[in-house]
């Protein structure tokens, strides 16, 4: 930006909403002169800054990339509603937050892809930032735009946007997926040659590489590469050794409060559970362990360049890690004296937890959260959600017992099989918990009074889970659940929260979507919507009109269950986990037939053959091993 | 002991609200290693406090925060440790060891100085500055916790002067009697009849009052 371009911006500043959110200058932002690298990557997340700054993934990458030094990685968000409309009046360009240059002035344009209906403010930042909306109309000198995450496994519905997509870790292939840019437009090659050699990276998937056909049903009829460079099938990249791979020591530290204010500790990556709704579970496999050594280093690092009071662990299932008593003991015996706290995942309520609540407030008393899913075990077998009834009662019990007072239930309406009594199910499982609370002398339990609050979320299959065939349930069907749940939950000490199913039918379309969703997003962008995720910003009608507009229907996405002869469109990537394992999981839930966590015994989902799985060579894990149940978030 | 610390919040920073500027200084204060003293009870916080909050969209050349040691040490090596944690645009500028019977600069508070860098200077200012100054009252309405109060403007201005379009202010605060700067410059147009130009308004300064005079805080 020039002199009077920022004199704007300020001025602007005094008319926005939190321009806190925009002014960067944080503890610990990287600051590098714009001529001292080669390589400029634009990091976008595409969601306002007290979410994205909230985001693990992108401290990780943001560290990486400024550890290199011939690159800057700079931090881009969504702005506000208001900003973004008064920076398109004053034709201001949206900006990294550290130098701010216009987006259109970095070589990488780089978006994390962390939920589906963040899409519509993708498109909105790229015009916002003066760069082509269409990967097509992009000049030669324009930036080339990369995006990776976990909604990436299905890059179909952004492929007219997006260049190039990194699919898997990203620690892994960033630094050659740079190295590649940087050589081309160093030699000077032509868009075209920079994506061919992109193409040639493991893990990375340059879509105007390949060629798609669509039968008269709308089904997809061929997907096939159009280059001989580009792979038939695109292997995700997997960071093997967590201890080895970088982690950043130090993370911006803002002014303003964001959603998760604290330093987060990744302690593992992966899950062995294997439930079946789950598609992180299936994305991140292998499950891999950081090291005790390697964490507490993290640890003391963070510490000491964040000046946080608050540190959290991170994970999938952070009770699944093997050290976790010795890690949290390790922790609070650290950190004691410099009053740092530790937010621990709500599970292990065990001996250590019960003393150092007693002894003091080290621990975070956060609000107790579990995750049944289901309400009866028919049901939680089908998801292969490894846990009892027994587990959930005997764990609120020692809650209870610790002083806790309120409990979160979350459970998830439209799994495929469920029947009206596994609604009813909820409305028992909720009444049980009071029931735990009362059961307990009064003298040991909370005088607050007991408050559980059940919440049901709309069930959206997704790619690379044993659900990816199933079909949604309509929103008239979840209308229907909704009112049966709110009689089934009118339980004295019980609240109900339900989940917009507008929201959710749109998750599903798009989650599961093709290429031609692309168009459906960019009519839906051109029609208002942004900001999706956002209550106030939310124009379901002008969705469904999207639709309309490219001769779509939602029904065809989110209602129809798939045949499993039928061609998916983000087949062609391989995530280690067969489409066959799918298929047999798939029919195993239909059977209510449970699959037991890995660390028992390998499944065979197909990681077993990259070499990259620890507990393919492990002894497997005896019936007397306990393994606490992966009831909490 | 306790440090009397001298710092300022840039201006790129005046959108901070002071909630977040206290704990941006908490954050810097851990950072820095130094001996620091925490409140008693379930979340113990690190004593500091601040000799006045700014308001937020304002920037301040030379605020004034106290924080309480738990060990001696000098001034230098304290702000050698502090400066090292400090983000750019929060730089502290000086520090005074003093006794921990030190009454809080909070206390011995009286007025501030502000400068309103106006972005064009309308004709006839500097003689309508004279003009509302040679007023004996200058009622106004101030906005207060409880409603909107009657107030006489006149005794909280101790200085008031347009110099190469920078207009200085030097107004009472202390809990007695506040003046916020935008409340003068809307009385002082709304006299003057002249249309008010966008400003931003920095404070410069914090006073208290020796002998008679006002002195800057840290002084005293």
């Amino acid at each position: 930006m020039n002199d009077t371009e920022n004199a704007r911006l300020e001025r602007l500043l005094e008319e926005v909403q939190k321009p806190a959110r925009y002014i960067g200058g944080e503890m610990n932002a990287t600051v590098k002169p714009w001529d001292s690298v080669k390589t400029h990557f634009a990091f976008c997340f595409p969601d306002t800054y007290e979410i994205g700054m909230s985001h693990l993934g992108m401290k990780i990458l943001y560290y990486l990339i400024n550890g290199r030094p011939d690159a800057v990685c700079e931090r881009v968000f969504m702005p506000g509603a208001d900003m973004a409309d008064r920076m398109r009046e004053e034709s201001l360009p949206l900006f990294g937050l550290e130098s701010r240059h216009a987006l259109s002035e970095y070589e990488i344009v780089g978006f994390t892809l962390q939920y589906e209906m963040s899409y519509t403010n993708i498109l909105e930042m790229l015009d916002l930032g003066h760069i082509a909306v269409f990967a097509k109309d992009r000049a030669e000198a324009d930036p080339i735009v990369v995006a990776g995450g976990p909604c990436a496994f299905n890059p179909e519905p952004l492929t007219p946007f997006v260049d190039a997509f990194m699919i898997g870790d990203g620690e892994d292939v960033m630094h050659e997926l740079i190295d590649v840019i940087r050589d081309g437009r160093a030699e000077g090659l032509s868009r075209k040659e920079i994506f061919r050699s992109l193409a040639r990276l493991e893990g990375v998937y340059v879509p105007s590489l390949y060629d798609v056909s669509y039968n008269g049903d709308g089904t997809l009829k061929s997907f096939a590469p159009n280059d001989p460079v580009a792979p038939a099938s695109v292997k995700k990249r997997v960071v093997k050794d967590l201890s080895a791979a970088v982690y950043p020591e130090a993370i911006p530290v803002p002014y303003t409060e964001i959603v998760h204010d604290r330093m987060v500790l990744e302690i593992m990556r992966g899950c062995t559970r294997g439930c079946r709704f789950c598609q992180a579970g299936m994305l991140y496999r292998p499950v891999r362990e950081r090291s005790m050594e390697r964490l507490m280093e993290l640890a003391d690092k963070l510490q000491q360049s964040t000046g946080y009071e608050e540190m959290s662990l991170s994970s999938l299932s952070s009770g699944d890690f093997t050290c976790l008593p010795q890690l949290i003991q390790a922790l609070m015996d650290r950190y004691r004296e410099k009053r740092v706290s530790v937010s621990l995942p709500s599970m292990r309520i065990d001996s250590i937890v019960k003393q150092s609540l007693e002894e003091t407030q080290q621990v975070k008393r956060s609000g107790l959260t579990l995750a049944p899913e289901a309400g009866t075990q028919r049901l939680r077998d089908v998801i292969n959600k490894g846990v009892t009834e027994e587990d959930l009662i005997r764990s609120v019990t020692d809650a209870f017992e610790c002083g806790w007072s309120s409990v979160k239930l979350y459970f998830m309406m439209g799994l495929p099989t469920e029947t009206d009594e596994d609604l009813q199910g909820i409305g028992h499982l909720a009444k049980k918990v009071v029931d735990a609370y009362y059961a307990l002398p009064k003298e040991q339990r909370s005088k607050n009074g007991v408050k559980v609050t059940a919440s049901a979320s709309v069930f959206v299959p997704k790619p690379f889970t044993p659900f990816q065939w199933a079909a949604q349930d309509t929103i008239d069907q979840v209308h229907e659940k909704q009112a049966k749940l709110r009689q089934y939950l009118k339980i004295k000490c019980v609240n109900f929260n339900w989940h917009e199913s507008q929201l959710s039918m749109l998750e599903a379309c798009v989650s599961r979507g093709d290429r031609r969703m692309g168009d459906v997003i960019y009519a839906a962008w051109k029609r208002g919507c942004r900001l999706d995720s956002w209550n106030e910003y939310f124009k379901f009608d002008q969705w469904l009109g999207a639709f309309e507009d490219c001769g779509l229907t939602p029904d065809f996405y989110a209602y129809r269950e798939r045949p499993y002869e039928e061609l998916l469109p983000w087949q062609f990537i391989d995530a280690g986990v067969s489409q066959e394992y799918l298929r047999k999981e798939n029919e195993k839930a239909k059977a209510a037939q449970t699959t037991r966590d890995c660390r028992r015994g390998c499944n065979g989902c197909g990681l077993h053959t990259w070499g990259v799985c620890d507990w393919v060579k492990h002894p497997p894990l005896k019936d007397t091993d306990k393994t606490s149940a992966p009831l909490f978030d | 002991m306790k440090m009397i610390v001298v710092f300022e919040k840039a201006p790129r920073l005046r959108h901070i609200g002071h909630l977040d500027l206290m704990r941006a200084m908490q954050r810097a204060l851990r950072r820095s290693g130094l001996p620091l003293c925490y409140s008693q009870g379930f979340n113990p916080h690190i004593l500091l406090s601040f000799a006045a909050p700014l308001s937020v969209g304002m920037p301040g050349r030379r605020e004034i925060m106290e924080v309480p040691l738990s060990e001696e040490m000098t001034a230098e090596a304290f702000l050698q440790k502090l400066s090292s944690a400090l983000p750019p645009d929060l730089p502290c500028l000086e520090a005074r060891g003093v006794d921990d019977r030190h009454p809080a600069p909070m206390a011995l508070l009286s007025a501030a100085v502000y400068e309103a860098k106006m972005e064009a200077i309308p004709e006839g200012l500097s003689a309508a500055i004279e003009e509302f100054l040679a007023q004996k009252e200058i009622p106004a309405v101030r906005k207060t916790k409880s409603g909107l109060k009657d107030c006489d403007l006149r005794p909280m201005i101790y200085d008031l002067s347009l110099t190469g379009g920078v207009l200085r202010m030097t107004l009472a605060l202390c809990e007695k009697a506040t003046c916020k700067p935008d409340l003068l410059l809307d009385s002082l147009f709304a006299f003057s009849g002249l249309p008010r130009p966008r400003a931003l308004i920095t404070r410069t300064a914090l006073l208290g009052e020796k002998d008679g005079a006002l002195v800057p805080l840290e002084a005293l």
